[in-house]
């Protein structure tokens, strides 16, 4: 048996393919834990992890995607507000609005309100049903498909796309430019180098878009894009509107891959589920938060404390980090009864944080939940029986599987499955 | 200023709110049960509905389009219903009861 007590989380590569004995190793130890490395505090508990979600006067996300590494500042003094504003220059990752404290994150924010109506999502969800069925079209005659990068990424990509208004014939380079999901958030194996980085890709389309429809406004979802103006009635400059949309590529991408591939997963290797939620459709919604609550695409995030205060037991300086255990808080027995079970009637599934809670908790979590509903239904319809593929994966009783490298990210890096087509 | 917010089994809980926060924060930074607020307060997610009646109703500000949009497209079905995170606390809702239902979501 591993001794945890050893164990660096943030660098150990064998965890990210079996985390979740490792976050009762830490619950274990109450609702918050301090690591014996880098100075983290994590959390474990549903309801600590909650508040802390909900305080954001008393907890920055500057480093929610920066993590464990050492601030870019010697924490000072009973406040550190403001030098966590004084350090976000230069660094892309301190200017990403999932990293941003209000009141600037309240303006950012609100620029993104618009892309999120009902009216905008309804349109986006018609061309979910189109787009699912043509991919699937590339695959259909095959018996078999990797479901990561054959169906979920490029689906996720140009779900966003459409979202945000792309115009058709730029779908194509946008899927090119996510041709596979490349290097992992919070990679185990360090951070990755910054000029692989596709956002910056789609940043620069996206300058030349909102530049035109301003220039050149016409009656579509771009120009409302480049038209909205933060709540003081000002007009955004260009280039933050830009990386704010190219942000939601990263923000939905990843997360929803994840999912999907998490949710054929489960019901490639439980075949009488899969049976069950074929013939009651309705069952789907509630699968998928169940989904959603085992296997968190996101299992961990971060938060700085700016206040000295305290968490479960333990006394927190200014300056320190804490990482938000979104895959343990999931299955906090306080809040889950049974919660390592797969239980597809749990009548609390949808409780949990896989979207996080609060200022940040995820604006597209109702556009992720119609891309997985979108997912299985479709793939229901074309496939009569959906299995693991036993030629990459192994027999039923010695199951190959492997997981991204990452200490934020969970899922599986590929997953291949083989179907018998509808008739 | 108090706000009391009950929930559908009859639970009181009174609040003293502050002024500049949302009925929907006044609530979940006071740790009331009942209002999930999902999405934070962006009006995106429908998950912290309450019921007004018609004299506190008076004293807010109608619901936007957007407001309206998203109570039907969570199928809202009570005219009374309000997305809390769009009501801001100020001094003339000082003692405002409100309603929750028994789920935020279905």
């Amino acid at each position: 048996m591993k001794r945890f007590e050893d164990v660096d989380y943030f660098s150990d590569k064998a965890l990210p393919d079996d985390p979740q004995p490792y976050f009762e190793y830490l619950r274990a130890q109450g609702p918050a834990a301090r690591l014996p490395q880098r100075g983290v505090v994590a959390i474990t508990s549903y309801d600590e992890g909650s508040a802390i979600f909900r305080n954001e006067e008393r907890f920055s996300s500057y480093n929610a995607a920066y993590g464990p590494q050492p601030l870019p500042f010697t924490p000072e003094g009973d406040d550190i507000t403001d030098q966590i504003e004084s350090h976000r220059d230069g660094n892309l990752i301190f200017r990403m609005i999932s990293t941003f404290d209000p009141p600037n994150h309240t303006r950012l924010r609100h620029l993104l309100k618009g892309l999120f109506s009902p009216k905008r999502l309804k349109e986006n969800e018609k061309f979910m049903w189109k787009l699912a069925d043509g991919l699937i079209d590339e695959f259909i005659d095959k018996g078999s498909f990797e479901i990561v990068s054959q169906f979920a990424l490029p689906f996720a990509t140009l779900v966003i796309a459409d979202l945000l208004g792309v115009p058709e014939e730029d779908h194509k380079a946008f899927r090119k430019i996510f041709d596979s999901l490349g290097s992992v958030t919070g990679s185990v194996n360090g951070p990755s180098k910054p000029e692989n980085n596709p956002l910056l890709k789609i940043e620069a389309y996206f300058v030349g878009y909102i530049e035109d429809r301003r220039a050149n406004p016409r009656d579509d979802v771009l120009t409302d894009l480049a038209l909205t103006k933060y709540p003081d009635g000002s007009l955004p400059a260009v280039k933050d509107v830009a990386s704010l949309s190219a942000f939601l590529f990263a923000a939905g991408q990843e997360a929803t891959v994840r999912v999907a591939a998490s949710m054929l997963h489960i019901l490639g290797e439980d075949r009488a589920l899969q049976q069950r939620l074929r013939e009651d459709r309705s069952l789907i919604g509630n699968f998928t938060e169940e989904a959603l609550r085992m296997e968190a695409a996101v299992k961990a995030g971060f938060r700085l404390a700016k206040v000295r205060t305290t968490v479960g037991d333990l006394d927190i300086e200014p300056g320190t980090t804490l990482m938000m255990c979104i895959a343990a808080m999931n299955r906090d027995p306080g809040r889950f009864a049974d919660p390592n079970t797969f239980d597809v009637d749990r009548k609390n599934a949808r409780d949990h944080v896989a979207f996080g809670r609060g200022i940040h908790s995820c604006i597209g979590a109702p556009l992720a939940r119609a891309e997985l509903k979108v997912t299985l239904e479709r793939l229901f319809d074309r496939m009569a029986e959906i299995g693991i593929d036993e030629a990459r994966h192994g027999p039923a009783d010695n199951r190959d599987y492997r997981y991204a490298p990452s200490y934020v990210v969970h899922g599986l890096t590929e997953l291949h499955l083989a179907f018998t087509p509808a008739a | 200023m108090q706000i009391t917010y009950i929930e559908s089994d009859g639970t009181a809980h009174t609040v003293e709110a502050k002024s500049g926060w949302s009925v929907m924060e006044n609530a979940v930074k006071n740790g009331v049960p009942g209002i999930l607020a999902e999405c934070g307060g962006s009006a995106t997610c429908g998950t912290c509905r309450i019921y007004v009646g018609p004299d506190w109703q008076a004293r807010m500000a109608a619901p936007t389009p957007d407001e309206l949009a998203l109570l039907e497209y969570v199928e809202e079905e009570r005219s009374d219903a309000r997305l809390s995170c769009q009501i801001g606390m100020n001094e003339q809702l000082d003692g405002l009861t409100v309603h929750m239902p028994e789920r935020q979501y279905s």
